[in-house]
């Protein structure tokens, strides 16, 4: 318990919210914000309002080559994104995946971090190094190196891969887990383990002084303290398994498990090239929105705990 | 903290709207499509041009046009085959207003373009409409869809079918050479009993699929002008779809995913020892597969019934103009030249092994030598054959890259247990047809 009252004011101080004064140099901040609302609103605001509009179009022609045309469908678009089964199935097929991979990832990104910041590990810097090179491997290229590992006849590993298909419907999903993993471990444990880096050193000798062993500081200091950088890498890995993309698309040529309908973003990628841009950005906004409700839901929930 | 967010929220709002608002107005500048029939004059000076294609070794051949014609240079881009992202890319391009001036369509991809307004009417070039009676009839009338005085593309290469057969171990294992699917289906299983597969199934690749249907005298799709019609599951795609589910469900023929280098692995292991495919599949064995070089040969196609002599076509591309592009004239001069001349047809033919669109073509002394990785056989004698018992009328739908994706992942769930493949068809069919109401594409009831 006396390691969660020295916690208390450290949490307490870095969450206060500051107190509101009168802004100076309005002119100066106007110009050091110009660059990066400019850049905002060229790359992100515009593409996004380019989509919500194309969601809102629908296509009207006649004759078999007759020439379309665009016009104001409302809500038509959406009307098709909720009924589309295939959709709704990736969906819930990527939920899953993050209900399984993404605690996965998180618990083995944070037990790397605590060795890492452990006083009794050697080498240090050849396994902060070499657990983070997977990040630094593009992830299409990662993934097709895992489908060849995986591929029942020309793996390096054929003992395994002829008698278990990793790349069977069964399988796959997780086969492609495992990819994910591989990649975003590394990033997510620098992330956590920056963070472990920042808690003074005043608090290990507390905890010390107090009798914990590095067990206990791990689990009663460190951990609770580092809760902001996991529920910002959880928020970062929830995102990212919703927009899976890379991983199937590659495994698609691998295996017959993989459909054009696999992830919600594969559906995206599909019906752009039937091609329907219209249901396609109908699609995105719909997936943007939810990866938004997921994301703010999550925080909101860890939020309120951090408040009890 | 509350009050920023909610003015960011705001100011994302009016950002939005605006964008919303500058946008509405370009949507009714969207082409009103066909209009470009207007206009194939010569542009003044050099003229630059791009080609996006996935011929291999297609640079060579460009290369040789650009040193005779410093007027018309060409820029070649290669990518990977149509319907594996090169496709996607088009239509992105048009979308964007940035596509090439030139690009590789096969014929089944190109109502697709069409529908979408993306390829230029050729009918005011003279050169290209007094090129017509150059091209054997049913690839002309896949370009100019059988309207008299359009062209919608130029033809380059047609893809009529054959076996492709390990030779030496079919003679090794006392087995005949199958002509009748029936006799296929008997080496399968005499393959299966030597250690081998027959052949894959193509289940992500259902162009093969197609090619076989045609063969079997079915058609996809139909078009009155008015409306299409969809037939993803008729008589003879349900004949060619219960023949293969026999071979899957028996463990006949193997489930190697197409295009892969496990695929490529199967043949040149010997693990694989036929392949229906069409005349450039020539190539495709021989890059994927060289340690099994002079120990192939090809057949005729096996045919449903005892005596027949039909063939499938399987691909066969033309290259098109796309729309907006400012230099059709020129485009039109160096697409004739590359599928019309005989120095041009010969070199696609080294390079590629692709099998002339034009009449003429036929008789290309390059076409009638022996090729070594076939153990010195005249192939092109098999196919010139194959090419003239295709069936007419095959039709292809103005949405074939989702006809594609969707049978395929129906044909996908089929080769790994669930459903078979005429259930794959008959739901593909369901969804062309909803894809196609999507779109307003008129659809027959």
């Amino acid at each position: 318990m006396t390691s969660t009252q020295v916690v208390a004011p450290v949490l307490a101080r870095s969450t206060q919210p500051a107190r509101r004064l009168p802004v100076p140099h309005k002119r100066a901040i106007a110009f050091f914000v110009l660059p990066f609302g400019a850049l905002f609103a060229l790359f992100y605001a515009l593409p996004v309002g380019y989509a919500v509009w194309q969601s809102l179009l629908v296509v009207e022609r006649e004759g078999t080559f007759g020439p379309a045309r665009q016009v104001f469908g409302g809500l038509a678009q959406y009307e098709q994104v909720f009924q589309n089964g295939p959709f709704w199935t990736s969906v819930g097929r990527v939920l899953l995946f993050g209900a399984v991979q993404v605690p996965v990832m998180l618990l083995l990104a944070l037990v790397f971090a605590l060795l890492l910041d452990s006083p009794l590990l050697r080498g240090k810097r050849f396994f902060r190094l070499a657990f983070f090179v997977p990040y630094a491997v593009p992830g299409v290229v990662a993934a097709i190196m895992w489908g060849f590992l995986y591929s029942p006849n020309l793996s390096p590993f054929t003992a395994v891969t002829s008698n278990v298909d990793l790349l069977s419907a069964d399988l796959v999903l997780w086969a492609m887990a495992n990819v994910v993993t591989w990649v975003y471990v590394g990033y997510n444990m620098l992330i956590i383990y920056s963070s472990l880096l920042a808690i003074p050193t005043e608090v290990y000798e507390a905890a010390r002084l107090d009798g914990a062993g590095q067990l206990r500081i791990a689990w009663s200091v460190k951990i609770p303290l580092v809760l902001p950088a996991i529920v910002l890498t959880t928020v970062f890995s929830i995102i990212g398994t919703l927009q899976l993309l890379a991983e199937p698309q590659v495994f698609r040529s691998f295996s017959s498990a993989v459909t054009s309908t696999f992830t919600p973003n594969l559906t995206v990628y599909s019906t752009s090239s039937v091609p329907n841009f219209n249901l396609a950005a109908a699609f995105s906004v719909v997936l943007a929105l939810a990866t938004f409700v997921l994301s703010f839901a999550f925080l909101k929930l860890t939020q309120k705990k951090g408040v009890q | 903290m509350r009050l920023t967010s909610k003015a960011a929220s705001v100011g994302t709002l009016t950002a939005v709207a605006l964008l919303v608002a500058g946008c509405s107005s370009s949507a009714d500048d969207t082409p009103a499509g066909g209009d470009a029939a207007g206009a194939c004059e010569p542009s003044d000076g050099a003229v630059e041009l791009t080609f996006t294609t996935w011929i291999p070794g297609i640079e060579e051949v460009v290369d040789v046009w650009n040193a005779a014609n410093p007027d018309i240079q060409v820029t070649v881009q290669t990518g990977p085959n149509g319907n594996g992202g090169t496709y996607q890319n088009f239509f992105n391009q048009l979308k964007a207003g940035n596509a090439p001036d030139l690009g590789q369509i096969e014929y089944d991809a190109l109502p697709n373009f069409r529908v979408q307004d993306g390829l230029t009417d050729l009918g005011a070039c003279a050169d290209v409409m007094a090129a017509q009676d150059d091209f054997v009839d049913w690839t002309w009338d896949q370009v100019s869809f059988g309207e008299d005085g359009h062209a919608y593309a130029i033809p380059q290469d047609a893809g009529p079918m054959a076996l492709f057969y390990r030779k030496d171990l079919f003679e090794a294992n006392g087995i005949p050479v199958p002509t009748t699917w029936a006799e296929y289906a008997a080496a399968a299983e005499q393959v299966k009993a030597a250690g081998g597969y027959i052949t894959n199934f193509s289940q992500s690749d259902v162009n093969q699929f197609a090619g076989l249907v045609w063969q079997a005298g079915g058609t996809w799709f139909t078009n009155d002008g008015d409306a299409w019609g969809v037939d993803l599951a008729g008589e003879e795609s349900a004949e060619v779809a219960e023949y293969w589910q026999d071979l899957v469900d028996r463990d006949l023929v193997s489930s190697v995913p197409p295009w892969t280098s496990e695929w490529d692995n199967a043949y040149n292991i010997g693990a694989a020892w036929t392949w229906v495919s069409a005349v450039w599949g020539a190539n495709s064995i021989a890059s994927g597969a060289p340690d099994t070089s002079g120990k192939w040969a090809v057949a005729p196609m096996p045919q449903w019934e005892e005596g027949e002599e039909v063939a499938g076509n399987w691909g066969g591309s033309s290259t098109a103009v796309f729309r907006g592009s400012e230099h059709v004239y020129e485009a039109t001069k160096f697409a004739l030249w590359l599928n019309t001349s005989d120095e041009a047809l010969t070199l696609l033919n080294e390079a590629a092994n692709l099998y002339p669109a034009t009449k003429a073509g036929a008789e290309l002394p390059a076409l009638a030598e022996g090729v070594e990785f076939y153990g010195g056989q005249p192939i092109y004698d098999v196919f010139a054959e194959a090419s003239t018992q295709v069936p007419a009328g095959f039709t292809w739908g103005p949405t074939m890259t989702q006809v594609y994706a969707d049978v395929s992942d129906g044909f996908k769930g089929a080769v790994s247990g669930s459903g078979t493949l005429l259930e794959a068809l008959e739901s593909a069919q369901g969804s062309t047809i909803s894809t196609l109401e999507s779109q307003s594409i008129p659809v027959a009831e």
